[in-house]
């Protein structure tokens, strides 16, 4: 933690100044970009999409309030028409400020739900992989144990339990009650359908007989198009394939710079907040 | 099907993205400022100049509330330069012409000054750095330096087409304009095409190829083809690749590969 962490810490916007309105328009705006450029689920945002949400909730109050004083008749109807050109050119004005407003709301929500979205369809598309990388390794161990001595074996008892109350990062908790409610219909669909005619031991939806894992994830090799931001960043190749260590490549984006690299190997500087995903 | 669309943001949706640039407009009547979900909107006074995202702004236009004035790069006179370096230099026979600067990097002729990124500060307490849309690159400028004149930026091609469209009469010789960008396309779109050779180093681990002043638009379509020619060179060396780190693995294990590199090779001869 360097000075300028510090700084930061007790120099903390107030979440209901306009500025911090634009600055949290501005992340939303660049994490949709990324969770729709990159293959592997990003961590679920909470404080922002908790601000977003309730400024998304407070406008459309103020919204309907300035449609019901538009839609009110002014009080004082019997008036002169001097007074008349003054109530048409204020409600031509309430009307303006309205649409205005309205596409506004529409374009926020649009993000809000395109990430939504998006989120949930890598969700399904690698259920078993989160639901595997969300739960506790222990109770897994004892809890495949205990069911491979049970002969009537259904592949809904691969699906590692998850406690469904509290968010399991990457995913928000609404996210993990969706993720486990998906993959019990689906095992009970793929039981009922061919599974359930298979033999116990070859009805397990995470098996790894043969030293592969039929258990698929998100392929975070692949390429992504990332701006430097900061004055340096190295690519960097994680462990892996009996490497220990992080190998730093030979590659530095410098500023301004875009460039198109595996996505593992900036993923920590998107963390950091040093590129940004296009 | 939770979501239909591909990896990687869809042309409709870098359009989406270009609205938010902020331009600078001339009102034609009053209204006052709004708090909008993306930030605070100026409150509009008739003869002075505002600042206003292109969508807001082309809205106001179409109902004829105000008039946009055209970023300064929007020129024939700029277009016309930039196009003299996309096709005369040789050093930019390969690559963009460079992008506008971000907040704190050294404009190009001085190179020799550090950049130094200075962040803002989320709520959350992490760095944010302010990147385009959410940068200054397309409001009028009185004062422009004369290096920033010359450059793109990264929504060019959108926000140019966006006011050919629905502002042609706010800009200077429209037809000219048009003309130059849709040069200016060619141009850069065979440039990525003749790129395709040096795409090899990204597939290969901590490398990746630069693509320094492209355009929001061109990257967007440039991206299924450069990702799946990348990918598909990925898979084709991915054992050649797995073999070296497992060579570099067993050096490490043989003593480091850093300090003690040297011990070993005297050891060897």
């Amino acid at each position: 933690m360097d000075i300028d962490d510090i700084l930061a810490s007790v120099d903390r916007h107030d979440p209901t100044t306009p500025e911090s309105t634009a600055l949290d328009h501005q992340l939303l705006t660049r994490f949709w970009v990324a969770e729709r450029g990159v293959s592997e689920l990003l961590p679920w945002p909470g404080p922002l999409m908790d601000r977003m949400m309730d400024r998304v909730r407070r406008q459309i109050e103020t919204i309907e309030d300035l449609a019901a004083t538009s839609a009110d008749p002014l009080p004082s109807t019997s008036t002169t028409t001097n007074l008349q050109t003054t109530t048409t050119n204020t409600n031509t004005t309430i009307n303006l400020t309205l649409s205005i407003l309205q596409t506004d709301l529409s374009r926020t929500q649009y993000t809000l739900r395109s990430l939504l979205r998006q989120r949930l369809s890598k969700l399904t598309k690698h259920s078993m992989h989160y639901l595997l990388r969300i739960s506790p390794p222990t109770t897994q161990q004892t809890q495949s144990q205990s069911q491979t001595a049970e002969h009537d074996l259904r592949p809904e008892d691969s699906i590692p339990t998850v406690g469904q109350e509290a968010p399991h990062p990457p995913l928000s908790a609404p996210e993990v009650r969706f993720l486990v409610a998906h993959q019990h219909l689906l095992a009970k669909h793929y039981g009922d359908a061919f599974l359930g005619s298979f033999p116990p031991q070859l009805r397990r939806l995470d098996d790894n007989a043969g030293g592969t894992s039929m258990v698929q994830g998100p392929e975070v090799r692949e390429v992504v198009f990332v701006r430097c931001l900061v004055e340096e960043v190295r690519v960097v190749v994680p462990p892996g394939d009996g490497v220990e260590e992080e190998v730093v490549g030979g590659t530095a984006m410098r500023m301004g710079d875009v460039w198109a690299v595996r996505w593992e190997g900036v993923r920590d500087a998107w963390r950091r907040g040093e590129v940004e995903v296009l | 099907m939770a979501f239909p669309l591909p990896r990687g943001i869809m042309p409709p949706e870098i359009s989406f993205l270009a609205e938010m640039e902020m331009v600078t407009i001339l009102p034609r009547q009053r209204l006052e400022g709004l708090e909008l979900l993306g930030g605070p909107v100026e409150p509009l006074i008739p003869p002075r100049r505002a600042s206003l995202p292109l969508w807001l702004a082309l809205l106001l236009k179409r109902q004829r509330r105000a008039n946009i004035l055209p970023p300064s790069w929007l020129h024939p006179e700029s277009l016309s330069f930039i196009l003299d370096i996309e096709t005369q230099y040789e050093e930019y026979k390969d690559t963009f012409s460079p992008p506008p600067p971000l907040p704190g990097q050294p404009l190009l002729h001085d190179r020799g000054e550090p950049a130094v990124a200075t962040p803002r500060y989320t709520p959350d307490g992490e760095r944010y750095y302010p990147a385009p849309p959410f940068l200054p690159q397309n409001v009028a400028r009185d004062h422009v330096p004369p290096q920033e004149l010359q450059t793109l930026p990264f929504h060019w091609l959108e926000v140019g087409n966006m006011l050919l469209d629905a502002a042609s009469d706010d800009l200077v010789d429209p037809d000219q304009t048009r003309r130059l960008l849709k040069e200016l396309r060619e141009v850069r779109m065979a440039k990525i095409r003749s790129g395709v050779d040096a795409l090899d180093a990204a597939a290969m681990g901590g490398g990746g190829v630069a693509l320094t002043g492209v355009g929001a638009i061109e990257l967007g379509e440039g991206r299924r083809f450069i990702s799946g020619v990348v990918d598909g060179l990925r898979r084709i060396g991915a054992s050649r690749e797995q073999a070296r780190r497992e060579e570099l693995a067993e050096e490490m294990a043989n003593g480091g590969y850093d300090a003690t590199q040297d011990d070993d090779d005297e050891m060897e001869f």
